[in-house]
């Protein structure tokens, strides 16, 4: 029995010791950032013009790129969640692709689809629509590489939702819509919405597609890098930690999401 | 009216396989069957959440092939009441309320005014079947599905809820079908019974049928009988007149004495516990049928108390009133005389 609750305090204390190691090395170079480097930025935030703008259009296309990730992915979660078809699994493992890809080669097979020189592409130019080089672009870039983290968590929000719920519903008069509506999207909403605050953070710290499809204009993840190669450690220090204070906005929203869905 | 004839469904794995039943309209039926024998998945079909593969369903007459279920008129209360979280108790209730005042009626019918203003999460298992029962009842619809409805309800709210939706049934001239494991409720709720199980129907009738003329040994099995024998019929005397016919059920070391019309072969004869009649006199009682056993196990259950027996190694059990017991003094390992009628033997 002594020799039991020996082991287990041996494993405690193991236990313990490998946590704060990996728990040291993940969050102590993002502390030693802001801290280093945290002075300097917040009132460069005031007069750097170019940052404010930098952020401004990071924040406006990752939003758009939310939009049309939530537009075209909650329909797609929903079928894949609610409906058993052929082809299914392939579709999945499809719209998992994006996530393994390395980013930079994410960002030449867009180039080669949507570059100037491409069918798709070309066309998009003939109308005024300019992918290369422009926001569209970067709205591209970051829908590419972080929708499919939509899509997966917005299918595991609507398989939550119990489809008998949805039954229930409809003999008590909703029409398929009607119960989607009333019953099947406020249940999931939190979900939703989580899936869409982890798009927005993840289209907003994109660096490699982005920078392969519109280098300029820049986004923060490009200009943190651009401040490194140009002006080194210095330079880019302030940049990187306004940017690692304002990844801090949508981490603690998603907690907060998080913690009320397991509330209700 | 519900009339199914040949249907056919497949859950996964699971199919029922060509279910006929008919509930009249304005009635009440039952369906009763072991877990998994596809009991919830019928009154999904009916309701239209499931499609039929074969076979027709029909409701107030009409075929109901391709009608939605928002279209049915039907409602569906599932045994774990599956509210929406997301909405309070009132909410819940008022979801498909065609009118306030009927949602009004229906709370206070229920008794349930107290928790409209509840979330969902705090009620209890109880609680949460009354309110899917109010939201149900007060959609008015005309066919009532029932899963286990009463089975998280304490007896005594259990027998008043009971009453409630057999007057509501009544009253609004509802057609409703109850699934149930409580054979009690099954004989006190239903005008029509089916048996199910593994997806298809064993046997369909009033309950009182089905108890005293169970189709075969497993159905008998599986309402309760607590006397089953496997043995021959053989004729002892032909009709004449009007008079039955006079069997005789040989089962090992056994020769219970039967009338009716089985056919003479290798059968199963059935005897509820509740017509045997124990004595302590070798001679008493005018029964056709007159065994001495040992008495080997009592149990009392309340007013009643269960007798097993054993005649020269074949178990037979009684069940007698508490106070019959009692008078009779009986102790485990007494000599005593079991007696039934040959109408009290059941051969299928």
């Amino acid at each position: 029995m002594i020799g039991g609750r020996s082991r287990a305090g041996w494993l405690s204390v193991l236990v313990a010791l490998a946590s704060s190691a990996l728990l040291l090395f993940l969050v102590g170079p993002v502390l030693a950032l802001v801290g280093v480097g945290g002075g300097a930025g917040a009132p460069q935030l005031l007069h750097d013009a170019e940052l404010r703008r930098v952020l401004g259009l990071t924040a406006l296309t990752a939003t758009g790129a939310t939009l049309l990730g939530v537009l075209g992915g909650t329909p797609l979660a929903w079928l894949l969640a609610r409906r058993a078809f052929r082809g299914r699994a392939l579709l999945s493992a499809l719209l998992d692709l994006p996530l393994v890809l390395p980013h930079p080669v994410a960002g030449i097979a867009l180039l080669l689809v949507l570059g100037r020189e491409s069918v798709v592409g070309g066309a998009l130019l003939a109308v005024g629509l300019r992918v290369v080089g422009s926001p569209l672009g970067i709205i591209v870039a970051m829908l590419f590489v972080s929708a499919p983290l939509y899509v997966s968590g917005a299918r595991e929000a609507f398989a939550k939702v119990d489809p008998r719920l949805e039954g229930v519903a409809r003999t008590l008069g909703d029409t398929p819509m009607r119960a989607f509506q009333r019953v099947t999207f406020p249940l999931a909403f939190r979900g939703l919405l989580a899936s869409a605050v982890v798009m927005w953070a993840r289209a907003v710290s994109e660096f490699g597609a982005v920078v392969v499809l519109a280098y300029n204009p820049k986004v923060a993840s490009v200009l943190s890098y651009d401040r490194l190669t140009t002006g080194g450690l210095a330079d880019a220090l302030p940049v990187a930690a306004v940017l690692a204070v304002l990844a801090l906005l949508p981490l603690t929203a998603l907690r907060t999401l998080r913690r009320d869905e397991g509330r209700a | 009216m519900i009339a199914l004839s040949g249907v056919a469904a497949r859950v996964g794995a699971f199919m029922l396989r060509d279910v006929a039943l008919t509930v009249p309209a304005g009635g009440y039926g039952v369906v009763i069957g072991p877990a998994g024998s596809g009991k919830t998945t019928l009154l999904e079909v009916i309701a239209g959440l499931l499609p039929v593969t074969a076979g027709r369903v029909t409701i107030a007459g009409q075929d109901v092939a391709g009608v939605p279920p928002e279209a049915r008129e039907v409602a569906l209360v599932y045994q774990h009441a599956l509210l929406f979280p997301h909405l309070t108790v009132a909410e819940n209730v008022a979801y498909g309320a065609r009118d306030a005042a009927h949602a009004r009626e229906v709370h206070a019918r229920l008794g349930i005014d107290a928790l409209t203003a509840r979330p969902v999460a705090s009620l209890s298992g109880g609680e949460r079947q009354l309110v899917a029962l109010a939201r149900a009842l007060a959609r008015r619809p005309k066919v009532l599905l029932l899963d286990e409805p009463f089975s998280a309800l304490d007896p005594r709210r259990r027998a008043e809820v009971r009453r409630i939706v057999r007057q509501c049934h009544r009253e609004w001239g509802l057609t409703t079908l109850q699934v149930t494991h409580d054979f009690t409720e099954a004989g006190l709720l239903g005008d029509v019974a089916v048996l199910l199980d593994s997806g298809a129907v064993l046997q369909a009738g009033p309950p009182a049928e089905l108890f005293r003329h169970p189709a075969t040994a497993s159905v008998a099995a599986f309402l309760g009988a607590e006397n089953i024998y496997a043995g021959v019929v053989t004729e002892r005397s032909t009709a004449v007149d009007g008079m039955p016919r006079e069997l005789e059920f040989h089962t090992s070391g056994l020769v219970l004495h039967a009338i009716g019309d089985a056919v003479p072969g290798p059968a199963h004869a059935v005897i509820r516990a509740e017509e045997i009649v124990v004595a302590r006199d070798a001679a008493s009682g005018s029964a056709r049928n007159r065994v001495r056993a040992r008495v080997v196990e009592l149990a009392t259950l309340g007013a009643l108390t269960r007798v097993v027996l054993d005649a020269d190694g074949v178990p037979i059990i009684a069940a007698l009133t508490t106070r019959s017991a009692d008078e009779l003094a009986l102790a485990p390992g007494m000599e005593v005389t079991a007696n039934w009628k040959a109408m009290a033997v059941h051969l299928c």
